[in-house]
């Protein structure tokens, strides 16, 4: 069953090949010796292979579906010395393996502060109250009789890459820009809800809170609420995951995940920011003059190459279609550069997506590898006309113990062997 | 909600969605939230002392409930234990290379710690404090970092006292705070470029793909491991005989009722289903019968 997977490989040279195959999540050893490298000509023309001589499952083998075997190698990982348990903690969406712009909602990165909370949606309430005229309190069904948007907008810890202020320190695209998501998502705008209470002209402040153990909350400017802030129950056509704060979220377009509170519960109308742990101790950004800049909401123009990545290498010399992602927190993105020496040159990408803003956007670009060593970057550009900047720039500017919205240009080294590497260079 | 759209000047058209300015109460959707419904969600504590409840606790009040329900994680002396969040020291580190984020180097305000404290912690057993016993572990924080003595005791009156002191060292967000240019040819000299980090490239399984466990194992990941992979709380250790050997006289009923309903013993507590109310009994037990199986 998985001689496909091996016929692919079979010009890598063995150590590659194990690579391959144990990113897959198999255990190469025991893989080989069921199978072996075997040759592969049964299944191939002229001949037949056994899935056309013969009937398979009919429907509703599976009522909900899911994707083929041949793919478990993609599914979210994380990295234990991160975060001190499970509970508490992040796992990371494996880009490389993404098409388009659009995350499956079963592989968006999860981010919990109390783990998942288990909500019986009919049990659920939506409460907005504080300096309004009509304190109410939502259920489910009413929440669903507003009028209803769907966008498409992505989702990004700010703490995105946050492990390599310092220095190249993750092995993959996974892990070193998988705090990122793009979805469809559907609701109802907190505009709509905000006029239905009718907010006090002095409030300036919305205070959002889940119903999870942690009772995650977030102080929102009422500009940002009234402006594109959407309070979502659905995410690519179906109700929202529970990773993803079913039964409701708040979702922000373009600023920092954490401020999108899952498992919505509360909404309060303020006039003053409440400085909770999570905009305080958390999610401040320390610069290197011992200052610290709060509410640091928008999730600035970034990109990355996810193929090639240290999770796609290069098998041999020849032409390839490098493509990656970007995004930006103030709109759309308009270029992207790729360079192959480092940053010396640059050659624009194109856009091989949609371009949304707020969104991710897919670029690529066609370039022939003659085997030597390359040193592979992109920079995106957004409609503001900021444009990415370099690692020097961005200590120059804020140090290296900022932890969060570190969107600095990356570079993946390409070896000979066609393996990648992740590196930083001057 | 209405946009003025300037390009058609002919028409002057105005542009309305579905949802245009509506009156309040013009869905009229869901019921009014009725203050005793509103107390009992509205949680939150602001810098200004907005939200704080009447009640009071002394540091004395503070030292045993803190050891009792916060040091297993966060230390004796707020030092954490393992990755754990630091509540105490690091005073003046926030230049060094190494800087050290807790209560008295870092954070702002003291409203933040009462806050959180009582919207979340203890990490196994959201909402299960009383007022008092808030106020007094916050009051045990803020004398572990020297901010108030050893008689202090805090409500909402004393709490205006306490200024923690970094506060006047946050500033608003002045992003962007770069200029990077698109160049685009001999951007920079190739000979200056040098790699200064790298990660080696990946010759095997990364991430954590393991196979399913039983329920029981799946259980245990989910909920006990927290405490009983390495003892914390004074949680027998999963695989160490002795420390279950301990247990022995005790029947597997009584160790799966005191799983779920919760257990003060003599080295620690056990909170009822690990902090996870959704379990079903049945699924703590098979945990209960998981690990005795490992300790054997």
């Amino acid at each position: 069953m998985d001689d496909k997977k091996t016929n692919e490989n079979k010009d890598l040279p063995i150590d590659r090949r194990r690579f391959l195959m144990g990113s897959m999540g198999l255990a190469g050893g025991t893989l080989a010796s069921q199978i072996g490298f075997a040759d592969d000509s049964a299944f191939l023309p002229p001949n037949s292979p056994p899935w056309t001589r013969s009937l398979g499952p009919g429907v509703l083998t599976n009522p909900y579906g899911r994707p083929s075997s041949f793919e478990d190698h993609v599914q979210r990982r994380s990295v234990d010395w991160l975060t001190a348990d499970r509970i508490a903690s992040i796992s990371f969406t494996p880009l490389a393996d993404l098409k388009g712009i659009v995350t499956p909602s079963g592989l968006v990165f999860e981010r919990y502060h109390a783990g998942v909370p288990d909500i019986d949606p009919t049990k659920h309430r939506l409460m907005i109250h504080g300096m309004v005229e009509r304190p109410i309190i939502l259920t489910m069904d009413d929440l669903m009789r507003f009028p209803s948007t769907s966008e498409i907008r992505f989702l990004e810890c700010p703490a995105n890459g946050g492990m390599e202020w310092r220095g190249a320190q993750m092995e993959g695209v996974q892990f070193s820009h998988g705090m990122l998501a793009c979805c469809e998502w559907t609701g109802v705008m907190l505009s709509t809800l905000l006029e239905e209470v009718g907010v006090d002209k002095k409030a300036s402040w919305i205070l959002a809170e889940g119903a999870d153990g942690s009772h995650m909350s977030r102080s929102i400017p009422m500009d940002k609420a009234l402006d594109d802030a959407m309070i979502v129950y659905a995410q690519n056509g179906e109700m929202l995951r529970p990773e993803q704060g079913y039964p409701v979220r708040l979702i922000n377009p373009g600023w920092e995940g954490n401020t999108c509170v899952k498992w919505l519960r509360r909404l309060e109308i303020g006039d003053k920011p409440w400085h909770h742990r999570e905009e305080t101790s958390k999610y401040t950004d320390l610069l290197a003059d011992g200052t610290s800049r709060e509410f640091t909401y928008v999730q600035e123009c970034n990109s990355v190459v996810t193929s090639p990545s240290p999770e796609k290498p290069w098998q041999r010399k020849g032409k390839y279609w490098v493509e990656g992602l970007a995004w930006s927190g103030n709109g759309r993105v308009r270029h992207v550069d790729v360079s192959f020496d480092g940053g010396v040159n640059w050659r624009e990408a194109r856009f091989s997506s949609v371009v949304l803003p707020k969104s991710l956007t897919r670029f690529g670009v066609e370039f022939d590898w003659d085997g030597s060593p390359q040193m592979i970057q992109s920079r995106a550009v957004d409609e503001t006309g900021y444009v990415q900047p370099t690692y020097t720039q961005l200590r120059a500017a804020r140090g290296t113990n900022s932890v969060y919205h570190k969107n600095a240009i990356h570079t993946w080294k390409v070896n000979a062997d066609g393996s990648v590497s992740n590196v930083q260079i001057t | 909600m209405c946009k003025l759209l300037s390009v058609p000047l002919l028409f002057g058209l105005i542009a309305c969605g579905v949802a245009y300015a509506a009156e309040p109460g013009h869905y009229d959707y869901g019921h009014a939230a009725t203050v005793e419904e509103i107390a009992g969600w509205d949680i939150d504590v602001r810098p200004d002392g907005m939200g704080l409840p009447e009640g009071s606790g002394s540091v004395e009040d503070g030292e045993w409930l803190y050891e009792e329900k916060c040091a297993e994680c966060h230390g004796s002396f707020g030092e954490a234990i393992g990755r754990y969040p630091a509540l105490a020291g690091g005073e003046g580190s926030l230049t060094e290379d190494r800087p050290h984020r807790t209560v008295g180097s870092y954070w702002p305000y003291a409203s933040t710690l009462w806050d959180y404290i009582h919207r979340a912690m203890p990490y196994t057993q959201p909402e299960s404090l009383s007022d008092d016993e808030v106020y007094a572990i916050t009051a045990y924080v803020l004398y572990l970092n020297e901010l108030v003595e050893d008689d202090f005791v805090l409500n909402r009156h004393t709490f205006a006292d306490v200024v923690l002191p970094n506060q006047g060292s946050f500033v608003s967000d002045n992003r962007p705070d770069t200029n990077n240019r698109r160049c685009m040819r001999n951007c920079k000299n190739p000979g200056t470029i040098r790699i200064t980090s790298m990660v080696d490239a990946p010759q095997k399984t990364r991430g954590d793909v393991v196979a399913p466990e039983h329920d029981g194992a799946a259980t245990y990941r989910q909920a006990c491991a927290l405490c009983h992979d390495d003892g914390i709380g004074g949680a027998p250790t999963i695989g160490d005989s002795a420390d279950w050997l301990n247990r022995s006289d005790r029947s597997l009923e009584m160790m799966t009722e005191n799983a779920i309903n919760g257990f003060q013993g003599e080295s620690g507590i056990m909170p009822p289903k690990g902090g996870f109310l959704g379990l079903t009994n049945e699924a703590v037990r098979s945990a209960v019968e998981y690990m005795l199986e490992q300790g054997q």
